[in-house]
């Protein structure tokens, strides 16, 4: 599905921290997962992105781990704020998407 | 850091090197990449460019990792070089020098005005 980005824009956050909170992963294979679920467009700089405020924020675990060849990984984590921030999202996504289901039920 | 380099920014300048020679050691189309985010990144510095450093080391790191894995950076950084500059800077509203300037000239008109008492 086309320009389905500005629409995404604001859940890819919480996008990110759920795939994050399975367990512990690094920036390509977070953009992989997102792009198997469909997100095609998404790029790894987008996701790189996130990941840089999410850190900035303090929500992840950042650990640099060795990869096969190049530079060293970081691999991120969920911590306890981030945990918090995700049932958050998690919260504020079953709000909007039960008001906007009601909408097109033809509630007014 | 040391008194020394605070003042003369001395770090920054070696800094500086180490992430032109990373960059020189990268593929043709990631230093591409490299120079253009530059660009775009600039505006946003503070007055010494500090603020800017790590920022600009993550995403060096970026394009290393990348490009050792074999991929292009136009797969890496999709089409939206300014967007994606924008979101490391602080999402679309980060300020920027021409914003400063924008409001010292503002301000600096409305106190003539009213000294004018217009």
């Amino acid at each position: 599905m086309d320009d389905l980005t500005e629409m995404l824009k604001g859940t890819l956050e919480g996008c990110v921290l759920h795939i994050i909170s399975s367990e512990e992963t690094y920036g390509y294979a977070i953009t992989r997962r997102l792009n198997e679920l469909g997100f095609t467009d998404v790029a790894e700089g987008t996701v790189y992105t996130i990941l840089v405020r999410l850190e900035r924020n303090g929500l992840v675990q950042v650990t640099k781990r060795p990869s096969g060849l190049g530079p060293p990984r970081k691999f991120f984590a969920l911590n306890d704020t981030g945990r918090q921030e995700l049932a958050t999202f998690w919260a504020k996504w079953e709000y909007l998407s039960s008001r906007i289901d009601k909408l097109k039920e033809g509630g007014r | 850091m040391t008194f020394w380099e605070t003042i003369t920014g001395s770090d920054l300048t070696r800094e500086w090197k180490g992430f032109q020679a990373r960059a020189d050691a990268l593929p043709d189309d990631h230093r591409a990449a490299w120079e253009q985010i530059n660009a775009h990144l600039f505006p946003h510095a503070d007055f010494t460019g500090r603020s800017l450093m790590p920022i600009l080391d993550g995403v060096l790191g970026l394009l290393e990792e990348t490009a050792a894995d074999g991929r292009s950076a136009h797969e890496v950084l999709g089409d939206d070089l300014p967007g994606f500059c924008s979101a490391l800077v602080g999402g679309e509203g980060a300020r920027s020098h021409r914003d400063r300037w924008r409001e010292q000239l503002n301000r600096n008109v409305a106190r003539k005005l009213g000294r004018l008492g217009g």
